[in-house]
């Protein structure tokens, strides 16, 4: 399978590329302060591609907003978040100064948002968005817009029409496909995607992931793609990495992740999806509700909706376990879930 | 190409349309002008006319023969329109009346044109800084402001500027176009003179409108501060001068570009009530001259000539908004409205 | 039948009807109560609400207890806040302004009325009936609204009355009606893309295919949703009548047949020269004051019904929903307060 190959070509050049410590995000609101990203560690190591996956609101697209800096006013966003370039010293992200952001920002570390026609300027051509962001990082235009022409062919498609358009006229896929390529014209290391397919068809979906592990060998990038669809990155990710309630509460190789969920939460996800090819939209049908981020109960958050929580779960937080030498899992009855939560369907068939 | 094909046609029907309406008005409305200058006529001259000779004074004051069939009245009353024969004026002594407004074109052109641009440029920019500085005095104090200003007519506050700036402080000449000791023309002395004796109904207009452009302008700034793709613009390390100009500014006036639309208009009209507050010898104040005087020929030839200029500067506005916004292709820009 | 059965079945009708209940609640604090809630909340309402009851009470109480305006119910122009027996002074002829101001007050109200109504019925008729006919029906309305949209008001409404000199009364009624013209034209385009947009809406379409008639559409599902815009430009419309009459009267170029603000700031000119003479200023200041304030007012009331209209702002304040979203409300919206001038 071509997942596990990948897998161990990654655990041989096993190296961190970026360090996530303790991230939290809070907001302060008149009925307290609310955490919408709480206490997350997480490591992504250089040229994987890291699935992270959670359902609506649990905190991605502030994951992803914290790698960058990125967090809107006015939230805060406190830990520790470390960048590693292959060469020299590591960069403490939260502790740059504004030129040195600037310079982190899409020159290392880009960012592929939620929704990409918005995120062009409507009223300027596609060309205009390249060149003034490599003129912003004093690049060479010229040599710019060649790398820029040969991203847009290797996202199949026709580059002088796209430079000449305007973000209006391009259907979904090209303009999502335009925005990934306006993401790689600084030549970055690494590639936070937000729910970058989550407005397109299943067959545009899944080109542009065929598209994207193209890219991701041809440009030695580390990808973190987050989305609310597992199936979707199941195949594409070497690690998954599962939120729940603005935490990470398991993760793990892809391959092991998916044949032996730890989490409850995760088991159900899985057995949400009868068949991991097929599509999931949402992630809604499992039963009960997450926690208000102003309120996050002491222990377990996902007790609430657990068949297996008891008196621990509720008074201890539940984490540092292990279900593998990679494969951290946040719950005391770990063990048990599999009985708890099985698998209808064999999903290793 | 197709959309300014279509909008010229539309522009060249609304003139059609407003000549007719003004046979419409001259000829046809109950006690309109047609029937007052007949009961005119007949009284002044206490009889002695017949039938025929009023019916061509009629014709020769107001391009309408009242004797033939009606629609040969009315292509007779359009071909002369179109020819730029206006009739004659009955006031000033039978002189043609685009004789008497033909002059007062430019300076009802200039007060309007200067007006808008200075109450637009205004507004925008405080707009924009309210937007950036959103939430603080200064917002607070200048939205106070602009709504304050807003709910003054602008003859109110012509009023007040004639009272005090011209009569009390004796600052600003209180009537005329030009003080009478220059020589219209390229010169100095003669474009100051103009500038001093258009300032107060300049401003009138000026503080009535701007405070409406920065309410908008402000409403529109603080949707793009929030939209996506001004997030990532900064992330993209974008330096804050284009954003503000490139993504903001641009962004935010373009859908008041509608507003500009109405605004000449809307302008045009107010220049009426200001030249007469003003003394200010142009087209609306002829036309005021002429409602009072009874004068319908050059009443209705200004208002023609209003429409016609308030037209024109609707179809330019029209037409290049579709070159300056480029998702405005076959137009429709009126549809937001 | 068991107990347990009975329990059940019990339970099932006092859950009907407890949510029909709920229901009910919940519509009440939707139209009625949200709505309150929302003006309460919002300084420029309160504003706008005590302005605009002033002028209501001036016109219906005030007139009852200001005598008449008639000469020499005092010295000629006594000046603004000196006398008790004449707050705002006396013209030329010895008019209590307070008596011209309260007496003008009916029948400025009854030309908005006027002219709002026949503005917003026109357009919101027009409008909707050629969004929703589409075709050569909706081709003419259309022209003649763009025709009717470009020509400037003003202009034709001093034509209009300059035409009309020997036939026109001065009844607020028909003055109102010829202030508003052609106003309903923006109104209808508006109203026009709104319906095209709802035309097609889901809910539309399932009442046309069950074959209800199209006017019952139109009344029952279209034009609820057009509410906003009728509001706005009827504030709007009523404003610009305010703005429009004045300024006409005090050029002299309405007929009147009972006092007015406009007459009165015209009489103040015309008399006293009120421009130039101080003495005789009050006598021109304070029907302006009375205009800008009533003005002020409306201006206060639509910004504040755009907030009325604003799903944000109104989901915040409707309790009975649960609210989604904890961010901030954003008064600035696009939205048809925008038109306002
Ligand atoms: N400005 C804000 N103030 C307070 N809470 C916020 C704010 N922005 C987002 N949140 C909350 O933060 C939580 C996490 O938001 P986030 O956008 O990261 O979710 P997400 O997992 O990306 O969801 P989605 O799949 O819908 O994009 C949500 O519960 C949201 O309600
Ligand atoms: S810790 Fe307890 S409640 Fe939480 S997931 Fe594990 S078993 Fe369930
Ligand atoms: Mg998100």
């Amino acid at each position: 399978m071509a997942t596990t190959e990948r897998l161990t070509a990654t655990e041989s050049t096993a190296d961190t590329i970026l360090r996530v410590r303790d991230a939290t995000v809070s907001f302060e609101m008149d009925r307290g302060t609310a955490r919408v990203l709480n206490g997350v560690d997480l490591d992504v190591k250089r040229r994987e591609i890291l699935g992270v996956v959670g359902e609506s609101g649990s905190g991605k697209s502030m994951l992803a907003s914290a790698m960058l800096d990125a967090v809107e006013e006015p939230g805060r966003l406190t830990g520790e978040i470390i960048y590693y370039p292959e060469e020299g010293e590591p960069v403490d992200v939260l502790n740059l100064s504004k030129a040195e952001l600037k310079r982190l920002r899409w020159e290392e570390i880009s960012m592929v948002f939620q929704g990409a026609l918005s995120s062009f300027n409507p009223t300027m051509s596609v060309r205009g968005h390249f060149t003034e962001t490599l003129r912003a990082h004093d690049a060479d235009v010229e040599a710019g817009m060649e790398r820029a022409r040969e991203l847009l062919s290797d996202l199949y498609l026709d580059p002088e029409r796209v430079l000449d358009s305007y973000p209006h006229e391009l259907s979904g896929g090209m303009s999502q496909r335009a925005l990934i390529a306006l993401s790689l014209v600084l030549e970055p290391n690494v590639l936070v995607m937000d729910e970058p397919t989550a407005a397109l068809d299943l067959l545009m979906q899944r080109s542009i992931l065929a598209l994207l592990s193209d890219l991701q060998e041809k440009y030695d990038l580390t990808v973190v793609f987050i989305t609310h669809d597992l199936p979707l990155v199941a195949g594409l990710a070497d690690r998954l990495a599962v939120m729940y309630a603005f935490e990470l509460v398991e993760r793990g190789p892809a391959a092991e992740l998916i044949r032996d969920a730890a989490h409850p939460y995760t088991r159900a996800l899985l057995k949400a999806v009868p068949n991991l090819d097929a599509p999931l939209s949402t992630m809604r049908s499992i039963e009960g509700s997450a926690p208000d981020p102003v309120n996050i109960p002491d222990g377990c958050s996902y007790a609430s909706r657990c068949p297996l929580a008891d008196d621990q779960c509720l008074r201890e937080d539940p984490g540092g376990y292990g279900a593998g030498p990679e494969h951290p899992v946040s719950c005391h009855h770990w063990r048990r879930a599999d009985e708890a939560v099985p698998f209808e369907t064999e999903v290793g068939e | 190409m197709n959309y300014i094909v279509k909008r010229t046609a539309q522009a060249v029907f609304t003139v059609f349309a407003v000549i007719t309406l003004s046979f419409v008005i001259i000829r046809l409305l109950p006690g309109g002008p047609a029937d007052y200058l007949r009961a005119q006529l007949i009284q002044r001259s206490g009889g002695s006319l017949t039938q025929e000779q009023i019916n061509q004074r009629i014709a020769s004051q107001t391009n309408i023969a009242v004797d033939e069939p009606l629609y040969v009245q009315y292509v007779d009353y359009m071909a002369s329109i179109l020819r730029g024969d206006f009739g004659t004026s009955v006031w000033y002594s039978n002189e043609p009346v685009i004789a008497v407004l033909g002059p007062a074109i430019p300076w009802t052109v200039f007060l309007m044109a200067t007006s808008l641009f200075i109450a637009f440029v205004l507004g925008v920019t405080l707009g924009a800084f309210m937007a950036y500085r959103e939430g603080s005095g200064f917002d607070v104090g200048s939205t106070g402001v602009s709504l304050l200003t807003n709910s003054v007519p602008y003859y109110v506050i012509a009023l007040l500027l004639l009272t005090f700036l011209g009569y009390r402080m004796e600052l600003f000449p209180t009537g005329g176009q030009y003080a009478s000791e220059t020589t219209p023309g390229l010169n100095l002395e003669f474009v100051l003179s103009a500038l001093h004796h258009g300032a107060l109904p300049i401003l009138s207009l000026v503080l009535a409108s701007f405070g409406g452009w920065a309410l908008n302008m402000r409403g529109n700034s603080i949707r793009v501060l929030g939209e996506d793709y001004l997030r990532v613009a900064r992330l993209r390390g974008l330096p804050e001068r284009r954003i503000a100009l490139r993504y903001v500014g641009r962004n935010a006036i373009l859908p008041m570009y509608t507003g500009l639309l109405i605004a000449i208009g809307f302008m045009f009209g107010g220049s009426i009530i200001l030249e007469e507050i003003f003394a200010y010898p142009g087209v609306g104040y002829y036309m005021i001259q002429a409602i009072n005087a009874r004068d319908y020929p050059v009443m209705m030839g200004a208002f023609i000539l209003i429409t016609v200029a308030v037209t024109i500067g609707v179809f330019i506005a029209d037409v290049t908004y579709g070159w300056i916004d480029p998702r405005a292709e076959g137009g429709g820009t009126r549809e937001s409205y | 039948m068991s107990p347990t059965e009975a329990t059940s079945d019990f339970e099932a009708v006092s859950e009907t009807s407890l949510s029909k209940r709920e229901r009910y609640r919940q519509t009440l604090d939707e139209q009625v109560l949200a709505p309150l809630r929302i003006v309460w909340s919002d300084w420029r309402a309160r504003i706008a609400l005590f302005v605009l009851s002033i002028f209501l009470l001036m016109g219906t109480v005030g007139v009852m207890l200001v005598p008449e305006p008639s000469p020499n119910q005092g010295p000629a122009l006594v000046g603004a806040f000196r006398t008790l027996e004449h707050p705002f002074g006396t013209t030329y002829s010895g008019h209590s302004i307070l008596s011209q101001l309260v007496h003008a007050t009916p029948p400025m109200l009854k030309m908005i009325t006027a002219g709002a109504v026949f503005t917003v019925v026109l357009g919101t008729a027009i409008g909707t009936v050629s969004g929703y006919k589409g075709g050569a029906v909706d081709g003419v309305l259309m022209t003649l609204t763009d025709v009717a949209l470009t020509i400037p008001g003003l202009p034709l409404i001093i034509v209009l009355a300059g035409a009309l000199q020997g036939s026109l009364s001065g009844n607020p009624y028909v003055i109102g009606l010829l202030l508003s013209v052609n106003a309903w034209a923006g109104l209808a385009r508006a109203i026009r893309s709104q319906v095209l947009t709802l035309r097609d809406a889901e809910y539309v379409e399932a009442s046309r295919i069950l074959g209800v008639p199209t006017a019952e559409i139109i009344s029952k599902d279209i034009v609820p949703n057009l509410m906003p815009y009728v509001t706005m430009n009827f504030v709007q419309q009523a404003r610009a009548v305010i703005f429009g009459s004045v300024a006409l009267y005090f050029i002299g170029i309405l007929p009147y047949d009972s006092v007015n603000w406009g007459v009165m700031m015209n009489s103040a000119q015309s008399q006293a020269g009120a421009v130039s003479s101080p003495e005789a200023f009050h006598w021109l200041l304070v029907p302006m004051l009375a205009v800008v304030l009533l003005s002020l007012g409306l201006t206060l009331f639509a910004q504040a019904a755009d907030r009325l209209f604003n799903p944000r702002v109104r989901a915040r304040h409707t309790k009975t929903t649960p609210d989604e979203q904890h961010e901030d409300d954003e008064p600035d919206e696009p939205t048809p307060a925008r038109m306002i001038r």
